[in-house]
């Protein structure tokens, strides 16, 4: 007969902690945070890797003091009070909990030699304190630095990532000043222009010309004329072109010798994408020719200068790069990409990736952080109908198609939440591939691991279609449908998430955690834009498929059209954008944002 | 937990004396304080992650926690829930592997 207690849920550092049973509030109440204490002598673990028990000399065997069982089937709990040991096997004997029983009170709470877990034996039920999940992580950490004197937990903290001031959003119209401002600088839009059927058309919609096999480039244009924070900074005139081009030729004419080409300080992407956005949200409806915007574009890439067909992905690569160039040139100092203060591409696609090595022979770890502008996921490898290979992340509760996902993942149908698992998993750096262990002073077998210290604005999710070897010298797409979410929830992927589940998902905090049901919002991401490919690796044509008012529209060059969802989900998805669905204002510290 | 106040009785000396260890304590011993235990449970965490055996039992786990409400599972439940189907789906590959290692280290220990 077991009580059930209702646990209530308090978060705490990000992290839902039940609460205790009144068995566990009593034994504290009398005993303080001490046992735990005294528990860490008996505190092995096993590097690495980390699988904590209780031991009281490092060879023992534990056996129930009253039958003489030696775990197997059974576990082994050791009580807090008087350290003897009993098993409990139900639907079999418990002698832990007639030894909570008949000790009572005092020898209620007990705990899993085997698993460190602390354990009720009246409520017959596992129970959770801080205290010894905190006692417990320090003996794992403790064991992968053991010759570093000095701390144990501490990380390094990427130093670009400075906890955000979060500022409270206050709508704002404007007054009559400022209403007589906006309306002496600006034009409204010729109403006029726009026929019947192009005035139920979403603004923004319009279609881009292909200049000969630019389909690569207007399908990313595409995406990112509708990436909201992209959109209102542009929108919002944030990078006005003429006051740009102003300022370019100042800079032009006053240094001495321009290295190069002359009219480099005038090419600017970010002004092409500028009169881009006005053309495009100026409501007039024929599709638009991005000429200046390639040409300019292959003034940067120069290497991609053709009217071949290119890479989409690369194309958007450069892309940021050309913006993020120029306004580095311009302030003449280098920000730092990863908190986005740099230029706008990064502000907008730039995220922290944590990387983990861990040495296999010590457990020491060497963590890194990167900052990135996407994730390039692998596809699955064929599972061949096998069921095995069930992802536990989908199942998280929060994204709404977790049945949906289910299904398909019985069948062996890929999925992105299940390329994002398999970009997260500990990745064993084999023998041909070791890793210079800072401990131990050899290269050594590792295990790495990635996950997303920082999430960007918006997240571009690459699929690995082309595989290129040039040792055989061929290329290969992959044609394999992989399915994706239209509401990303990406909590499981970040590095507070994937520390703590190393842990065995025990509650301590974790560096950088707010303490705030903020952190939760700041997870979930929607899907906005897919860009697509179809046919073969060297003859093929990419579309967009945007999202626009939970509506989606296809944009094939200069022809959109909307489209029922079903067709998105079953597209052959290369690029995925998803943007976080809350944004918060972050305190500025400067008095005038440039 | 040296600190402690209420130890149970201690064992008379006669009962000891009377047992005598079985082979299986005895190879049960030998297999720990040689380290061989340790090393094949790690080896089989690892196969059984590599298979997906974990993932299946933690979505089995999530599935009956969801169905019956978070408030109301104890660790005997799910653990009586996934005993006869874990047992049942580990690959025989990994049982073949792990019994020949056992296999090789009772010759090794020569018993």
């Amino acid at each position: 007969m077991s009580s059930r207690i209702d646990h209530h849920h308090l978060p705490i550092n990000g992290q839902i902690l039940p609460q205790p049973c009144p068995h566990l509030v009593e034994f504290r109440s009398r005993n303080g945070a001490k046992p735990f204490r005294a528990l860490q002598d008996c505190l092995r673990v096993k590097p690495p890797g980390g699988h904590a028990s209780i031991r009281r000399e490092p060879n023992e065997v534990p056996r129930c003091g009253a039958c003489g069982e030696s775990g197997g089937v059974t576990r082994l709990y050791a009580c807090l009070a008087c350290a003897a040991v009993h098993c409990h096997a139900p639907p079999g004997p418990s002698h832990a909990a007639v030894h909570g029983e008949s000790m009572s009170p005092g020898h209620e709470i007990a705990v899993d030699v085997d698993r460190a877990e602390l354990f009720c034996c009246a409520c017959r039920d596992q129970v959770y304190d801080r205290d010894f999940d905190a006692a417990v992580v320090l003996a794992q950490t403790a064991a992968s630095t053991l010759h570093t004197p000095s701390s144990i937990v501490r990380s390094p903290h990427p130093e670009n990532l400075r906890k955000r001031r979060r500022v409270d959003y206050r709508p704002w119209t404007p007054d009559p000043r400022e209403r007589v401002l906006v309306g002496s600088c600006s034009s409204p839009l010729n109403a006029t222009v726009l026929d019947s059927c192009s005035r139920d058309f979403p603004s923004g919609l319009r279609g881009l010309n292909n200049l000969g096999n630019t389909c690569f480039m207007n399908s990313v244009l595409q995406a990112l004329l509708h990436t909201p924070p992209l959109r209102n900074y542009f929108l919002s005139d944030r990078h006005n072109r003429y006051y740009c081009q102003k300022k370019s030729t100042v800079v032009n004419n006053g240094s001495k010798s321009n290295a190069g080409n002359p009219t480099d300080s005038r090419i600017c992407l970010a002004c092409d994408m500028d009169e881009m956005f006005s053309a495009v949200f100026s409501g007039d409806r024929t599709p638009y020719s991005p000429a200046k915007f390639l040409y300019s574009w292959w003034q940067h890439a120069a290497n991609l200068a053709s009217y071949e067909q290119q890479d989409a992905h690369e194309f958007f690569i450069s892309m940021l790069d050309g913006i993020h160039e120029k306004v580095e040139k311009d302030r003449r100092k280098t920000q730092s990409q990863g908190n986005g203060d740099c230029c706008v591409a990064h502000r907008v696609f730039s995220g922290i990736l944590r990387s983990d090595v861990m040495c296999m022979a010590c457990g020491f770890t060497s963590t890194t952080y990167d900052p990135c502008v996407d994730i390039s996921l692998d596809l699955e490898p064929n599972q061949g109908g096998s069921a095995k290979m069930v992802s536990t992340k989908s199942n998280h509760s929060c994204n709404g198609e977790a049945d949906h996902m289910n299904l398909s993942q019985n069948c062996g149908t890929s999925t992105l939440m299940g390329c994002l698992d398999r970009f997260t998993r500990p990745e064993r750096l084999g023998s041909d591939q070791k890793f210079f262990c800072q401990q131990c002073q050899v290269r050594q077998e590792s295990l790495k691991q990635m996950s997303i210290r920082k999430l960007p604005l918006v997240s571009c999710f690459h699929i690995k279609r082309f595989e290129h070897s040039s040792i055989r010298k061929m290329s290969r797409k992959v044609d394999r449908y992989l399915q994706f979410p239209f509401s990303l929830d990406m909590a499981p992927y970040l590095s507070s998430s994937i520390l703590r589940s190393r842990f065995g998902n025990r509650y301590f905090p974790f560096d950088g955690d707010e303490p705030d049901a903020s952190n939760k919002l700041s997870s979930e991401f929607e899907l906005f834009a897919v860009v697509t490919h179809t046919g073969k690796l060297d003859a093929g044509h990419y579309v967009t498929y945007l999202r626009l008012s939970n509506q989606w529209y296809k944009c094939d060059d200069a022809w959109v059209t909307e489209v029922n969802e079903s067709i998105v989900r079953a597209a052959q998805g290369y690029m995925m954008f998803y943007v976080q669905k809350v944004l918060y204002y972050k305190a500025s510290e400067k008095r005038v944002v440039p | 937990m040296r600190a402690s106040v209420n130890r149970p009785p201690t064992p008379d000396v006669g009962d000891t004396q009377e047992k005598q260890p079985t082979l299986e304590e005895i190879i049960n011993i030998k297999f720990i304080e040689s380290g061989e235990k340790e090393r094949l449970m790690e080896l089989l965490r690892e196969r059984l992650i590599e298979c997906g055996w974990k993932d299946e039992m933690k979505a089995l786990c999530r599935a009956f926690v969801k169905k019956k409400g978070r408030n109301n599972v104890t660790v005997d439940d799910l653990v009586h829930l996934i005993t006869p189907k874990g047992r049942a789906s580990i690959p025989d590959s990994i049982k073949a592997e792990l019994l020949q290692r056992i296999r090789t280290f009772l010759v090794s220990a020569a018993l």
